[in-house]
């Protein structure tokens, strides 16, 4: 019994007009479940893994309101004998996709649920006062089903490297002097250090391999790399280190070149679109973020 | 029968493994503030008697140093301090508050808290992560650890929670008028941090024997908090009565359907500590309970008088508080629930072992 990808889809926000989160994850979800050809009542689980939200809402998950506005299970009342629909968010930087799909699988892989659906979304709140934000506006949504067998996620490593901790900080503080009438706003506040990226790398290249290792594969059996989307060139320099060949890793669309949590299932889109993820043994997923996290899955075809 | 919440064990699935609570920690701020000195706080005259209307007494206010990271600290190392394991022995940590406070006024998104936490109590090793749940968050966070070591992923886990979160009621103080004002649920506020460490149970051990979710998106926009405009801090803005009135109607069968799960019946029950809003609304949900499912639990705990709502720690606060008061005996059954914003409605069952007896040793 396993855990299988049925669907992604993406959404981007415009060259022009931005859109917030909520609205990328609501289009991303419906055209997920209508690739798959699910209706939103058949969800088990909805884990939202995207961090910056309209208005910086802070409750109720953002995960409940999508679920209110793909109208899945939305239980006014309950109907007792049919099943519901759980929702959370997941807060893991660039890792929340990988992290929520690890928890997504304890449910759908032995077969507590049968469908799970992660949204990611980040759209700056208030562009006109944040500081420091470099995320595109994009969404993704990865649709989760229980498989028979023994294809789909086989094995998951998150870690962590604190003492880089101070190389990528994301804050909502409050500034007296901002805003209209200089009144005093909450202004959303990242802050970057050079060597970010670069850490990123080595050490997303270092869980990766270790991984692999411990799943004996070596780096050609890897058919396919899916990986964050920020910093850019990100995948591209994982999959060098660890002897990948380049073209194992999908380009994404100009739209979702700096996505956030969105940008593994942009990577993914891009893969399903040109057929690679149907024809890959196993794909190895690779992200990164604030922390150092490392977030790592590898999964494998039926 | 399927059950409408999602439930480790849905759709008959097995596991190898039972988990149970091993330690709970917590950490109160000193200050306390009556809810009488907070509503003589409002800038306009009220004449609104919030005591009598929420049997609220006090409540915890955290002093100009504290913060949602360092009221999560301070209650894992109290939990470690009660537990047979160090912060090395753990395999996975969860922070799970809403106000995600670093400093006095700011709010951290990224790196997730639950890292600095896992570095305070000598954790490096352990898998982390953060989750959002409103004030069902604490009790996700079991339930996300609950299906991992029962499918063996883990032996071991920690979930903790700071609440700074008072804040609220500052901003709301300053325009509530009337009893109809939607930030007045923000005077029910406390701060204040929790932790629990979960476990693979021993052999023989029935620990925790439910553990059930669902989320009634149809009312997700019943109670919403974000940053104020002009002032530090956050802004709630509840639909109290509408919240009270959907939980009082929903909540009891969707109870009595999930402990079908693990054969239970609710008047099984030793102990129902729900998630602390009131008193009254507390009191109302034993009615309820009985009205609707012709029995109710023997014993209900309430420390909300005391402490006040304390979001995502109210059940670990009042669990610990009764541990702490040798209220439980062992063998008794426990039933946790929230009722969130979202609206989240969760459940856990779990039979009292020797948590009771060893609550009070500090290791």
């Amino acid at each position: 019994m396993g855990t299988c990808i049925e669907a992604v889809a993406t959404a981007h926000g415009g060259r022009v007009f931005g859109r917030g989160a909520r609205h990328l994850s609501d289009v991303a979800a419906t055209a997920c479940l209508a690739r798959a050809h699910h209706r939103a009542d058949e969800l088990d689980l909805l884990i939202n893994a995207g961090i910056y939200k309209d208005h910086n809402a802070a409750e109720p998950a953002l995960a409940s309101i999508i679920q209110h506005d793909l109208d899945a299970n939305c239980g006014d009342p309950p109907r007792l004998g049919h099943h519901g629909t759980f929702s959370f968010d997941v807060l893991n930087g660039g890792c929340g996709v990988v992290t929520a799909a690890q928890l997504v699988d304890g449910f759908v892989g032995p077969g507590s649920a049968r469908l799970g659906l992660i949204v990611a979304a980040d759209a700056d709140p208030s562009p006109r006062s944040s500081q420091g934000y470099a995320f595109s506006a994009a969404g993704g949504a990865m649709l989760l089903a229980h498989v028979d067998g023994d294809a789909g996620f086989q094995r998951f490593a998150l870690r962590t490297f604190p003492e880089h901790a101070g190389l990528f900080e994301a804050d909502l503080c409050w500034r007296p002097r901002a805003g209209l009438r200089h009144r005093g706003r909450n202004v959303v506040e990242i802050y970057e250090a050079p060597g970010f990226a670069a850490c990123c790398v080595d050490r997303a290249a270092e869980v990766a391999a270790e991984l692999l290792a411990n799943a004996a594969l070596s780096a050609g059996d890897v058919d396919l790399v899916i990986a964050s989307q920020y910093p850019r060139g990100f995948g591209a320099l994982v999959a060098r280190r660890l002897g990948i060949a380049g073209e194992r890793v999908p380009e994404v669309a100009a739209s979702l070149a700096s996505a956030h949590t969105a940008g593994p299932i942009a990577a993914l889109e891009a893969a399903f679109e040109s057929q690679r993820f149907a024809r890959a043994r196993h794909t190895l997923f690779v992200t990164a973020g604030a922390g150092i996290t490392v977030g790592v899955a590898l999964y494998r075809a039926g | 029968m399927t059950p409408w919440m999602l439930t480790e064990a849905g759709h008959g699935a097995a596991a190898p493994f039972a988990a149970r609570f091993e330690s709970i920690g917590m950490q109160l701020p000193e200050r306390r503030v009556t809810t009488r000195e907070l509503m003589a706080s409002t800038r306009h005259h009220t004449r609104i008697d919030l005591e009598r209307l929420t049997g609220i007494r006090e409540h915890r206010v955290c002093g100009p140093d504290d913060t949602s990271l360092s009221l999560a600290i301070g209650a894992a190392r109290d939990c470690l301090a009660r537990s047979h394991y160090t912060g090395a022995d753990l395999d996975m940590v969860i922070s799970a508050s809403i106000t995600r406070y670093v400093d006095g006024t700011t709010h951290r998104f990224e790196p997730p808290l639950s890292l600095a936490i896992k570095q305070a109590i000598g954790a490096p090793a352990a898998t982390s992560f953060d989750v959002s749940n409103a004030c069902a968050g604490m009790l996700t966070g079991v339930f996300v650890l609950n299906d991992l070591i029962r499918r063996g992923v883990i032996r071991r886990g920690m979930v903790v929670s700071g609440e700074r979160i008072t804040g609220l009621g500052s901003n709301a103080a300053r325009v509530i008028r009337s009893i109809l004002s939607r930030q007045l649920a923000s005077l029910t506020l406390g701060d204040g941090g929790a932790a629990v460490i979960v476990e693979r149970a021993p052999e023989g051990h029935r620990g925790i024997l439910l553990a059930g979710f669902t989320t009634l998106a149809g009312y997700s926009q019943l109670c919403l908090g974000q940053p104020a405009r002009h002032h530090p801090g956050a802004q709630m803005y509840t639909r109290a009565r509408k919240i009270h009135q959907v939980a009082m109607a929903d909540a009891p069968p969707l109870i009595e359907d999930a402990l079908v799960q693990a054969d239970a019946l609710i008047g099984d029950i030793d102990w129902l500590i729900p998630h602390q809003t009131s008193v009254r609304a507390i009191r109302s949900g034993e009615r309820a309970l009985a009205e609707q499912l012709g029995a109710h639990p023997r014993h209900t705990a309430v420390t909300v008088d005391e402490y006040g709502n304390t979001a995502s720690t109210t059940l670990f606060l009042a669990i610990h508080r009764y541990l702490t008061d040798h209220r439980f005996v062992t063998g008794d059954k426990i039933l946790l629930l929230s009722v969130a914003s979202g609206l989240e409605v969760g459940v856990v069952l779990f039979e009292m072992d020797e948590l009771e007896a060893s609550h009070g040793h500090l290791h």
